[in-house]
């Protein structure tokens, strides 16, 4: 319906010419300017990478920056959301470091790249609301609260969602005025990020009753109720970044799906979120930042993440949760234990589906 | 359903610069050290904020502003490769519905935000006895209904803010309580269609908009984005208590760009988010910043207000805009008063001709063209209306006199200009112009004293009525502003771009 009509033909021959010499001078350019970008005969070695915009201030950081050149690694770091990552051409990059296993092992078939992959830190989806929408939550039993942080009861919650419940309907909703429409978790499109799709994970886990979907027949029994989740969203952000961004401004939904480690990040610069609140889904699905190493050089700054005790530490100050220890996550955050369930207490982890079956879920979701 | 159309102005440049009639340096060749943004044009008010991040990165950009639906269709088309290193929008809501669009974008930052808004007159705030905290659309609808409000916004196809006013206002009065579908825009068409009612001026941006807000004087409210109504004395800046669409203004790189480039974009995005820059946009631009640590400028109030979805599919949010088009807003009246004198023939009648008979797939139902093919006098009044009902034969008629002009004669401009006011009597409810195209100087009939005197003696209705002039051949750019000043309308240029992309741009001012 909305081609541009006849004008358009004779146009793109043109266009086309003019882009072909256009594309000829582009090739030329980036090579030159990839020359320039190389290492200078510093010590360390250039590394590029391609990674979620989730850890794209833990790249930036000046002392991650520092920790990194100290062991000899200059990396430099371009964000994608983690789907995206397979329409990339990632020729000339030595990682991609996407936010879960399942983009991750879907890149590594296609680079053909050795398992297993290193997996440095993870972090699970939370659910951040101001303390209004989080109080009515609880009065209405969908969610638990304490001081700052709570519980979202996932079950009870879907089932509100399967209703069209609205936030009139709840009691107590009325002292606020943004309270208003159906309720819902906003999330980022599930078919190009990687936390709208395990927020279906989580919920398709549940609504099957603590299944994880292996089949077709399996998704087609969720599918009607992971449509109704994501619909009701209308267009969706396509990065965790946007939507806390969108929360931190004061714009937009009163809940939203973000990671932990967003959280963790700024209550560690001590810069709250005037009356927020952290509700754990009470089945959450976490993220597993997994490096996907593209060249030798990929794998084994993969490896030094994982294992540099500083690194590991400079993670948890960007509120990531390192592979093996729970330890050094809780001390760092021990000031801000009333906002963190530092021990993930009572919140179980749904297993995550395939790739493929978790494609095919988000697909029909958005359809 | 027709669509709301859309020209690619850029395309049309492009096509222009190869033509060879016009050879002129390309704005848009790569430069080192620029970036080469596609951005909305009321990012221009970032201009202070950009020329700081120029002296601190040396990154400069260098902007080409051109409305959502423009800039996602190029997207789409492939033309914004190699063109552009960069998008910046208010929003990339309607990118995403288009996923030829969507794929060219590798990632994107949100930078500041602004909610849409309606800025009232503070002595109508008082007389509708309003306390703005409470107001919701429903109350602005029942104020206009009550033929006690009356208001400005920017055209929905063409400006961004237009567009997510359009989406507030349909959200809120369909009291859809999820993101919209087309039956929720179905059943509030005949709310909308009474809301548009109260629409005295449309603009194709909104710097022209605030202009002719003032200028015209009558008109009690302009619906736009907060920052941009922030910014205009004398309004009373109210966010409905029902809810608004928000801007988030991503900065977004290009997957058809090299790995430097994306670089440079990364650098920029975080230069505008660092805790200086965030507090200087939010001074300067009235924008909310998005980093905890700093708060939105004294006077942006932080209540909160819900965030009304934007439509989830391409189907419903174009549907809203055809809809709002064709049946919603309320018609356009417009008299083209076309210089076909005898410098026009050949390769400029041409020009002319193809530039009319493309339009022709623009014109909206309902609307009603007239054209007016000038020489030493005023040739033919020939008048035609898009009948909802058979829009193809009224779209054929003006074809058919299109193709039938003839260049000859002298340049009568004030003389035909006066006829066109003639033309135009004040009794019907549209929004009225006259676009002038004129290749040359005024060589017969009146003088330029002479139309100051005639339309100083309108009367104030007719003198509302806006001249948008088009500058094209050898067309004297000092007599033709002088025209736009004089009426309150706007001089385009079809030297620089094309006469074709002109005609087109104008569309958001008729």
């Amino acid at each position: 319906m909305l081609g541009s009509g006849r004008k358009l033909p004779r146009v793109r021959r043109i266009v086309g010419i003019v882009l072909a010499v256009l594309l000829i001078g582009g090739v030329v350019a980036a090579v030159a300017a990839g020359r320039d970008n190389g290492d200078k005969g510093t010590a360390t070695k250039t590394v590029r990478a391609v990674i979620g915009s989730e850890k794209a201030e833990f790249f930036g950081d000046p002392d991650v920056v520092k920790a990194l050149a100290a062991k000899g690694y200059t990396v430099r770091a371009e964000t994608s959301g983690s789907w995206a990552m397979e329409g990339l051409d990632l020729k000339g990059y030595d990682l991609a470091f996407p936010s879960s296993q399942a983009p991750a092992d879907e890149l590594a078939a296609k680079y053909k790249a050795r398992q297993p992959l290193p997996v440095p830190f993870y972090s699970p989806l939370v659910v951040v609301a101001h303390r209004g929408a989080a109080e009515v939550l609880a009065a209405n039993g969908l969610a638990a609260l304490e001081k700052h942080r709570g519980t979202l009861k996932m079950a009870a919650y879907l089932d509100a969602a399967a209703e069209d419940r609205t936030w009139q309907q709840l009691k107590g909703s009325e002292k606020y005025g943004e309270l208003t429409g159906t309720l819902y978790l906003a999330s980022t499109d599930p078919e190009s990020s990687n936390s709208g799709a395990l927020y279906l994970a989580a919920a398709s886990y549940v609504a099957a009753g603590g299944k994880v979907a292996a089949s077709d027949a399996d998704v087609d029994r969720t599918a009607p109720l992971m449509r109704k989740l994501v619909t009701v969203q209308g267009a969706q952000q396509s990065s965790t970044d946007a939507t806390f961004r969108d929360f931190v401004s004061g714009a937009g939904n009163p809940l939203v799906l973000v990671y932990e480690s967003q959280v963790a990040a700024l209550l560690a610069e001590q810069k709250g979120v005037d009356d927020l609140v952290v509700l754990y889904p009470d089945t959450t699905a976490n993220s597993d930042h997994t490096v996907v190493p593209l060249t030798d050089e990929g794998r084994s700054l993969g490896e030094l993440l994982s294992t540099d005790p500083e690194l590991r530490e400079l993670a948890v100050r960007h509120g990531f949760r390192p592979q093996g220890s729970t330890a050094e996550f809780t001390r760092a955050t021990a000031a801000h234990a009333d906002y963190l369930n530092q021990k993930l207490t009572g919140i179980r982890q749904a297993p995550v589906p395939t790739s493929e079956v978790l494609h095919d879920m988000a697909r029909r979701a958005r359809g | 359903m027709r669509r709301v159309p859309i020209l690619v102005l850029a395309l049309l440049a492009l096509l222009t610069a190869c033509s060879g009639q016009e050879k002129r340096e390309d704005p848009a060749a790569p430069e080192a050290g620029t970036l080469r943004v596609l951005a909305s044009s009321e990012l221009g008010d970032m201009t202070p904020v950009l020329d700081r991040i120029e002296k601190d990165t040396g990154i400069k950009v260098r902007p080409t502003y051109m409305g959502t639906l423009d800039a996602v269709d190029l997207l789409a088309e492939g033309t914004a490769d190699e063109r552009y290193d960069a998008l910046w929008l208010a929003s990339n809501d309607y990118l995403r519905l288009r996923p030829d669009a969507a794929r060219k974008v590798v990632s994107e930052t949100p930078v500041m935000s602004s909610p849409v808004a309606i800025g009232v007159k503070a002595s109508t705030v008082l007389e509708l006895g309003w306390q703005p905290e409470n107001v919701t659309w429903a109350r602005v609808e029942r104020a206009v209904r009550d033929g006690k409000l009356t208001y400005g916004m920017t055209d929905p196809a063409r400006s961004n803010s237009g567009f997510a006013t359009l989406v507030s206002v349909a959200s809120a009065l369909s009291g859809a309580q999820s993101a919209l579908t087309d039956a929720d825009v179905t059943k509030a068409t005949p709310r909308l269609k009474e809301f548009f009612q109260g629409q005295r001026l449309t603009s194709g941006s909104s710097g022209w908009l605030a202009t002719a807000y003032q200028r015209r004087g009558t008109v009690d409210a302009l619906l736009n984005y907060e920052s941009v109504l922030k910014g205009i004395p004398g309004l009373t800046v109210i966010r409905p208590r029902d809810g608004v669409v928000t801007a988030d203004y991503p900065l977004s790189s290009l997957a058809a760009t090299g790995a430097a480039t994306r670089e440079d974009v990364r650098r920029l995005t975080e230069a505008l988010r660092s805790e200086p820059v965030q507090r200087l946009i939010t001074d300067r631009t009235h924008r909310r910043p998005v980093v905890a640590s700093v708060a939105p400028a004294t006077g942006l109030d932080t209540t909160r207000r819900r965030e009304l979805p934007f439509p989830g599919s391409r189907s419903v949010a174009d549907g809203l805009l055809d809809s709002y088009e064709n049946d919603l807003r309320r018609p356009s009246r417009t008299v083209y008063v076309l210089d076909t004198s005898g410098s026009m023939k050949g390769d400029r009648l041409a020009r002319l001709k193809s530039a009319l008979a493309d339009l022709t797939g623009d014109f909206r139902d309902r609307e009603e063209v007239t054209l007016m093919p000038f020489g030493s006098e005023v040739k033919s009044v020939r008048t035609h209306v898009v009948d909802p009902a058979d829009p193809k034969s009224g779209l054929a008629a003006i074809r058919a006199d299109t193709n039938a002009l003839t260049a000859n004669g002298d340049t009568a401009i004030y003389t035909s200009l006066e006829k066109a006011y003639d033309h135009l009597g004040t009794d019907r409810d549209t929004f009225t112009s006259i676009v002038l195209m004129t290749d040359g100087e005024n060589t017969a009939g009146a003088e330029a004293k002479d139309f100051d005197a005639f339309y100083a003696g309108l009367g104030t209705d007719r003198r509302h009525i806006p001249v948008f002039p088009i500058l094209f051949g050898d067309s004297d750019r000092s007599e033709l502003e002088h025209i736009a000043d004089l009426t309150g309308g706007r001089l385009f240029d079809a030297r620089q771009g094309s006469l074709d992309g002109a005609f087109e741009e104008i569309r958001g001012y008729q």
